[in-house]
Parts: C-alpha cells; structure tokens; sequence
C-alpha cells in the first residue's frame, strides 16, 4: 500500500521564494501518475519533496499512512531515476545497481539475484562490467532504471528521465517504461515539461502551474474536458486554437460570433454570458475539409499562411477575422499557402472558456 | 602564405628553447657530476664527466652524525606526507560542504576563505610560535603538518573541480540509495574527485617537502630536523672545511627524490598546472 | 525515524559539520597566531641574554623604531629582486606561450620542453641557493670556468657584489617561476576561441599583430592574476636569499628582504618588533588579496578564467 498523499503542503525556499504555495494531491497505489507543467511550475520540486530531497516548509506528506515530512529519504522506500541518470562513475554497472543494497546489507546470493533479473528484464546482462563511460544514453538510463528495479521500492520516482535522449529512442523507452509499470505493479511518479509523455504514459495526469495544480484527471478527461485555457493549450499539439467569439442569444440557443460566422451551440450555462466575448476552444483536427462535415453556419471561410505537409496530413496555419489558427487537415483535402480554404467546425467539440477566469464553461 | 618568415621564427623559436632547456638542466647536471667526484677533484676545476666517489660521498654524509641525514629523510617524508593527505582530504571535505549543501553562512565562509586565498602565512608566524610554545609543540613536528588542514589554495581548487565534475544529482542518488553522508563524501566523492586529489597531494607533499621558513623556527632539536634545514645548517657551518664533495651529496639527497617523481608524473602535474589556467 | 519536527530532511547541519576543521585549524594555527601578532606589536617584548624584557606597551612605538631603522631599505631590496627576476619571467614566459600555441610553428617536444621548464617550480628553494652558492662561490666551478676560458683573469666574487648577488638571486627566482607562468599563459590563450584567431588571419593580421591586438587583451585577466600572485610570493622571498647570503643579506644587507629581517627578530625573540614588522607585512598581503580575490570573482562571471591551484606552492618556494 503506499499511496502518495499532500496536505496542504507548502514550499518555500530560503530565499524566500514560494514555488508551492498549497499542494492537494491524492496519488493512488499502484497508479502511474505524470506531473506535468511548463519549466519552473513546481513539478520537480513536487517530485523532489517526495524523494525526501527538498524539505517541506508547511502541510503534510504522506506514502501510504505514514507521514513523511521528517523521515530521511532512505526510509521512504522509494527510488528515484534521475533526468542525467546520476551513475556513479567509478563504479560497474553491477556495483551501481548494489550500492544500495550493499548499503542495506542485503545477502550476497539475493543481491546477484536481483541484479541479474533487472539486468533480463532491461536487456543489460551483457554491460554488468562496465563502467557507465562505456555506455550509450540509453543503455545508461535503463541501468539507472535497474538501480532503481533492484531496491524494489513501493514508489518509483522519474525525474525528466528521458529529456536527455534523441527522439527515437525516447518514443522506445516511453514503452518500455510504462511496460515497466505494469509488470512491476508500483506506484510511478514521473515529472516532464513534454505533453507527448505524459498522455502516453500516465494513468493519471496532473498539470501544474505556478506550484497549483490545474486539473489532475485522466489523459482522455484532461484532453475532452480541460477546465481552462492554461490545461487546453498545454495539453494537445499541435496547440488548441483560441478565438474570441461574442455571445448572441438565437432562436435555437445561443450563437457565438467572430468574423463573419455564427456558430450555434446548444449550451444553456451561456446565458450569463450574452452580449460579452466568451473564448471558444477548437482543436487542430476539429476544423474539418471533409465536405461531410460542412452543415449550415460553422463553415469559416480561412486565409492559409503556410502549410506543412506532414504526409497522411497537413498543418495548415490560417487567418480569419484577424485571429491565428492552425488546422490539422487530411493531406487530399488540404490546401496550398496563400489559397483561400473552407472549413467546418465540429460543434460537438467545441471548448467554451470565460475570458476573464480562464476557466471551462 | 609564404612560408619563409614562419620558417626563421621556427629556428629562433628552437633556439630559445633550446637555450633555456639548457639552464634549467645544466645547473642540475653539475649538482650530479659532482656528488660523484671527491673533494680535491671538486677543487681542481670543473668537469662534465662524472667521478667514482658516489658511493665514499654518500657514505660520508650518511656517517656525519651532525648532519642526521637519515633522520632527516624521514622526518621531512612523515611531514610531507601528512601534509599531503590532511591538506587533500579536509580541502575536499570543506569543499564539498559549501558545495553540496545550503546553510545560512555559506556564502560569508566562501568569501572568506577566497580573501585569505593568497594570504602568506609569514604575516604570523610570530604568534605561531608563541603559540605552539606554549601548546608544548615546539621541537615537534605537529606544527609542521597541522596547519595544513586548513589550505584555501588547496581549497578553492578542489571546489573548482566539483563544481566541473560532481553533480549534485548523484549526491541525491546516493541519499536515497541510503547512504549517509559521510558514506556518500568517503565513497563516492572521493573517488571521483581522484584525480584532483592526486594532483593536490602532489603539490602540498612538494610545497611541505621544500619548506624552510617555518620548520627552522619550530625546530632545534638534531633528531626533528627536516632536510631544509640541513641543508641550511651546512651554509652556515665554516663552509672552507668542508668536504665540498658531501655539500654536492646532501643537496642531491634533497632534490632527486623529487625530480624522480616529478618525472614519473609529468604529464599529470603539467596538467594539473594548466587546470589552474582558465577554462571556456 | 519518526521524529515530526526533527527535519530529517534537512543536511544544512552537514554543511557546518564538514567546514568545521578547517575553519578550526585556521583559527587556532593562523587566526588567533595573527590576533596575538597585532597584540604584540604594540608592546616592548625581547629578550636580553636570559632576560625577558616585557610585555611593556608602547603604542606605536616598535612602528616608529621599525622606520627609522632600515625598514624602507629592506623593502627596496626585495622590491628590486622581485623586479629583476618577474621581468624576464612575464617576457619569457609570453614569448614561449605564444609560440607553444602558435599552429603555425609546429614546434616539435612541447610536452618535453613543458616538463623541462616546470621542473626547477618543484626544486627546494633552499637546496638551489645552496647549489648557486656552491657553483658561484669564489672558487667554484663558474668562476673556474670562466677563467679557465679566459673570459676573466681572476675570480669574479659573486657574493662580494651587491648586483651579483641580487641578480643571482633574481636569476633563481626566474628559472623557479617562468615554467609556472608558462603553463598558465598556454592555458590561457588556448582557452580562447580559436575562430579569433582565424578571423585575426583572414583580416590580414601578421602574427606579431595577432599576438598584441588578439591574444595579449585577452588573456588580461590572467595577466593581472599571475602578476598580483606574484607580488604576493616576492614580498614573501625569503629562502633563496637566506641560504644563498647565509641568513646576512651581504653585501652589507643589500640582499636582506623583508621575510628575512622578519625572521632575524623571530630569532633574537624581539616578539615587538617582529610582530611590527608583520603586521605591515599584512597590510600589504591584505591589501594583494583583495584585488586576487576581485580578480577571481571577475572572472567567475564571464567564465572566463578557473580557479587556479598553484597558489600555495607559489606562496611558500617563491619567497626564493
């Protein structure tokens, strides 16, 4: 059982700086939970008074039932990988993976034991005698895995474990990490700056910025159901379009207006916005050039600025009514720079946000 | 470009260094060729070919019971060496607290010990011995190597290095593998602060090895003496009776274990030298 | 484990903990030693034969005697042999670091001359006064040479001579320390970009330009470094000279330095007037180390310039 629980947790630095003003968070057993949030949004930190590195100024840290804000991070039971990997580089392989269990005076036949069924489990049988010098980033990061597998922690803590990896090999141990997560069946706390990781990774995703958390929910949730313009533009890429859209009651419903389109939606909580300039939320891959798409009033009429072909797709970045948009399109229906493209809006996924809150309507 | 002005500064250049190779070595050469020619050999003139009195000269310094030369081996290896691993160990250990660690007087410690970098220890040497008098140290060699524990140059080196080579993050690493923190500064700072520990040593043994000014102000005692001081005992001893083949032995006793090793570790010490240098 | 407020988490107790021993040894072996110095020096403390006279106060009287005692010469001495060795040492030691980087050179056995060089740094300053004295005694083999070159017709007696023996002892002072500075300078300008000079060459500059207009601006800092330490080991010369003149500064104290006049009253235990004379001695040191220490600090911001290592051996063998 070692659930992860903060309680108000606050965390100011010496120099007075406060990076985590109120933390609440309930992390599960066994979950594999991303925390994720442009640089300086208090993640690592976060991570980090969970190793037991940083301490807590004020509130309560609990793994499973104990309360943790005194405890030393060798009896926190947890393991850490860290984003430089932190190999001791006069050590073997096979030595860093034991220097905590040597530490923890494990036997010598269980110690071996262990090492060698990481070692299977990462494919490092063949580099236990070298140094980590000898290694490449990759085969580097999965010993600083396997030093974390042997100790057999009830939480594993993932610090940016990937950020220092070319991009193929990154997509490659983002599966083998959370591959990892299921066979090992512990607690996974992993920190990223990158959107990508954390949806494909994380059972649960929590977004922080500024030491608060925005919205912690699943990816599926955090990407259909952001609650405000910060969690809908960090979560998705290419990034959702915002645009200023005004308010107007209609027969049907209400009507949002820009440029010269009227989009009706049927959202009733819209009535305390009439007449004001609500920001209307559409995804890249929402703005359709399928023509089965195109009903009456959400066709916008766009300029296209550039476009990238992607191949199976293309990027399109436009301009309507004075206001920046991308659309993601299918490649056979997309359009040249400089040429003029008509695009459908999916109503049904629209994003409503209050421009003053910021927050979901 | 033409190649004929880059040619001529090419042989002058050689010629240079040729000349000052020459004066770095010649003076030396002479020490050895005459600690291995006798006495009246010495006065006849100068020779460059050694002589076969190595074995009598050394045999007599060695015999010269006011001259305690082997004594004064040790003494000046057991204070060299001392001074080496306490001037080595305890930089590294305060280095590694103002580096690895965040306290209120952090940053005054630091800039404290950066303004008595170049601080020459002469300016108190009054009180030193004054001081160790009355402690009872005097005629001992604990003042000798004591003060070594405390090097700011030493110091400031051994940060310098961390801060290049020792990141924070395996110091976190070892925390949560459970190490203590002493356990983390013995086994796993050190050995990767090897390198710089080796070079260090070298120059403190070197630097403690060769010191005169505060050894002769400690020391009175025949059996405490260092080699220094020997050395500065002969000068002052009627220096025309003397047996000019011994005055050329005791010197190479003094300077040759260093050259050896010097030698042997060249390539780590001139690096060591250049490392002080500047860094992009 | 379970200490609530205990604050396991917490190292900064860690931090005392590791500096402690040294800031102990520097307050017990340095800092209360220099407290005692200043104390002293303002009283009446010798000894007279068996007789210890004082501790008597005598405000600034040990400063005033120290004045009109031949203070100032001492000071001038020093100042002179510092002078005649630093000179040929910045010369040489810029000229061979030019050329050592210079790609156009080629020069072969860099390693081999850098080792050379070094080499006399790690001499005991004491051994190489009394080998120098040896080789330039009156019938030493430099003089015997000479003659026997018929270069001179009769001993020419070095250590008589108030030049000879100030530029002896400069002469030492050079070889122990242009190696040093050598490195050091080679370590500086190959820390310079070396698209600079590229840049220098397609602009037209001949190497002697490159030298002065590129490589001399940059390396400044290092410049003022190796001259400021080095003013620093001259007012601290002291072995070189005492071996070399027996501890006299013959002729007639025109080779005594300070460090050496210092250590005459350690040995009389004239605990007032030696403690006068560091307390000046400290001043200047002090007033040496902080430009050293806006120096490194300098540095540190532009990131140009690391942190130097050979401080303490410069310290202790310059004093040559």
């Amino acid at each position: 059982m070692a659930g992860i629980t903060f309680k108000n947790v606050v965390k100011t630095y010496d120099n007075g700086v406060t990076v985590v003003p109120d933390l609440n968070l309930e992390i599960k057993d066994k979950e594999f939970v991303v925390l994720v949030g442009p640089s300086g949004c208090g993640k690592s930190t976060t991570l980090r008074m969970i190793a037991g590195l940083e301490s807590i100024t004020d509130g309560e840290l609990y793994i499973g039932d104990q309360l943790m804000n005194a405890v030393a991070p060798k009896n926190r039971n947890i393991a850490m990988v860290f984003q430089n990997y932190a190999l001791y580089p006069h050590l073997s392989v096979y030595k860093n993976m034991t220097f905590a269990l040597e530490l923890a005076k494990v036997p010598k036949d269980e110690m071996k034991k262990k090492v060698q069924w990481a070692a299977e489990i990462l494919g490092l049988e063949p580099y236990l005698d070298r140094k980590p010098k000898a290694l490449s980033g990759g085969q580097r990061q999965r010993v600083a895995l396997g030093r974390a597998m042997v100790r057999d922690p009830e939480v594993f803590l993932l610090d940016e474990p990937l950020s220092n990896l070319d991009a193929k090999l990154r997509t490659e141990m983002r599966s083998q990490i959370s591959k990892l997560h299921k066979r090992l069946g512990t607690t996974f706390v992993y920190v990223t700056h990158d959107q990508t990781e954390a949806m494909t990774m994380g059972d649960r995703i929590c977004v922080m910025k500024d030491g608060i958390v925005q919205q912690f929910d699943t990816p599926q949730n955090l990407y259909d159901h952001p609650c405000n313009l910060f969690v809908a533009g960090f979560i998705g890429s290419p990034q959702m379009n915002f645009i200023d859209a005004q308010v107007k009651k209609t027969s049907g419903g209400y009507a949002l207006c820009f440029g010269d389109t009227e989009i009706t939606v049927d959202r009733p909580e819209l009535a305390s916005y009439e007449g004001k300039t609500v920001v209307l939320g559409v995804r890249p891959e929402d703005l359709h050039a399928e023509p089965q798409f195109f009903g009456k009033n959400n066709v916008i009429n766009a300029y296209i600025d550039l476009d990238e072909m992607m191949g199976a797709e293309s990027y399109l970045y436009l301009e309507y009514a004075g206001q920046k948009m991308i659309a993601r399109v299918p490649a056979r229906y997309a359009k040249k720079a400089e040429e003029n493209i008509e695009l459908a809006i999916d109503v049904e996924t629209i994003h409503l946000f209050d421009k003053e809150t910021e927050k979901a309507i | 470009m033409d190649k004929k002005p880059s040619h001529a500064r090419t042989v002058i250049a050689y010629i240079v260094l040729i000349l000052l190779t020459f004066l770095c070595l010649f003076f030396f050469y002479i020490l050895i060729v005459n600690a291995t020619r006798s006495h009246p050999q010495i006065q006849k003139g100068f020779s460059f070919i050694p002589g076969h009195s190595l074995m009598k000269n050394l045999r007599s310094v060695l015999n010269d019971a006011n001259i305690p030369v082997m004594s004064g081996i040790k003494n000046s290896l057991i204070v060299s060496s001392l001074s080496a691993i306490l001037a080595t160990y305890f930089s590294a250990l305060t280095a590694y607290g103002l580096y690895a660690y965040d306290f209120k007087l952090k940053k005054p410690a630091f800039v404290f010990i950066m303004l008595i970098l170049v601080m020459p220890t002469q300016v108190s040497a009054m009180g030193f011995i004054n001081l160790i008098t009355k402690m009872g140290m005097l005629n001992t060699l604990y003042p000798l190597f004591l003060p070594s524990i405390a090097a700011p140059a030493v110091f400031y080196f051994m940060y310098s290095y961390m801060q290049s080579s020792l990141p924070l993050e395996l110091v976190e690493a070892a925390r949560i593998d459970g190490s203590s923190e002493f356990h983390t500064f013995n086994r796993v700072v050190i050995p990767i602060m090897k390198p710089a520990l080796a070079v260090q040593a070298i120059f403190a043994f070197v630097t403690s090895w060769n010191n005169y000014f505060i050894p002769a102000l400690v020391i009175s005692d025949n059996s405490k003496k260092t080699l220094p001081i020997l050395i500065a005992a002969l000068r002052s001893a009627d220096f025309l009776k003397f047996d000019m083949g011994k005055v050329y032995m005791l010197i190479t006793i003094a300077i040759v274990p260093i050259i050896i090793v010097y030698i042997a570790l060249s390539k780590y010490i001139v690096a060591g030298v250049a490392l002080g240098g500047v860094k992009e | 484990m379970k200490k609530i407020k205990g604050n396991e988490v917490s190292y900064a107790k860690y931090g005392y903990l590791f500096i402690a021993p040294f800031f102990i040894a520097f307050l017990i072996f340095q800092f209360i030693p220099l407290i005692q110095t200043i104390y002293y020096s303002f009283f009446e403390y010798y000894r007279s034969g068996l007789k210890i006279i004082g501790p008597n106060p005598v405000g600034f009287d040990n400063y005033a005697a120290l004045f009109e005692a031949d203070f100032g010469k001492y000071a001038g001495n020093t100042i002179i042999m510092w002078i005649l060795g630093f000179i040929p040492q910045i010369l040489i030691s810029l000229l061979l670091a030019a050329w050592f980087t210079d790609i156009r050179l080629k020069i072969k056995g860099k390693q081999f001359f850098k080792v050379v060089i070094y080499m006399p740094n790690l001499i005991m300053a004491s051994a190489f006064a009394m080998l120098f004295f040896a080789l330039f005694s009156d019938n030493g083999p430099v003089n015997s040479t000479l003659i026997s070159m018929g270069l001179i017709s009769k001993p020419f007696r070095f250590l008589s001579s108030v030049w000879g023996t100030r530029g002896l002892v400069g002469l030492m002072n050079f070889l122990m320390w242009f190696g040093n500075t050598t490195i050091l300078l080679m370590a500086a300008v190959m820390g310079i970009n070396p698209s600079l000079f590229e840049a220098a060459e397609l602009d037209g500059c001949s190497p002697r330009q490159t030298f002065f207009r590129v490589t001399l601006p940059m390396i400044r800092p290092i410049l003022i470094y190796v001259l400021i330490t080095s003013m620093i080991g001259g007012l601290q010369m002291f072995d070189v000279p005492q071996i070399l003149t027996n501890g006299k500064g013959t002729p007639d104290r025109t080779s005594m330095t300070l460090i050496m006049y210092l250590n005459n009253h350690l040995f009389s235990k004239n605990y007032g007037m030696a403690g006068a004379v560091s307390v000046i001695l400290f001043i200047i040191a002090a007033i040496l180390c902080l430009v050293v220490y806006f120096t490194l600090n300098a540095d540190d911001d532009s990131k140009r310039i690391r942190k130097r290592d050979r401080l303490k051996p410069r310290k202790e063998a310059v004093n040559g």
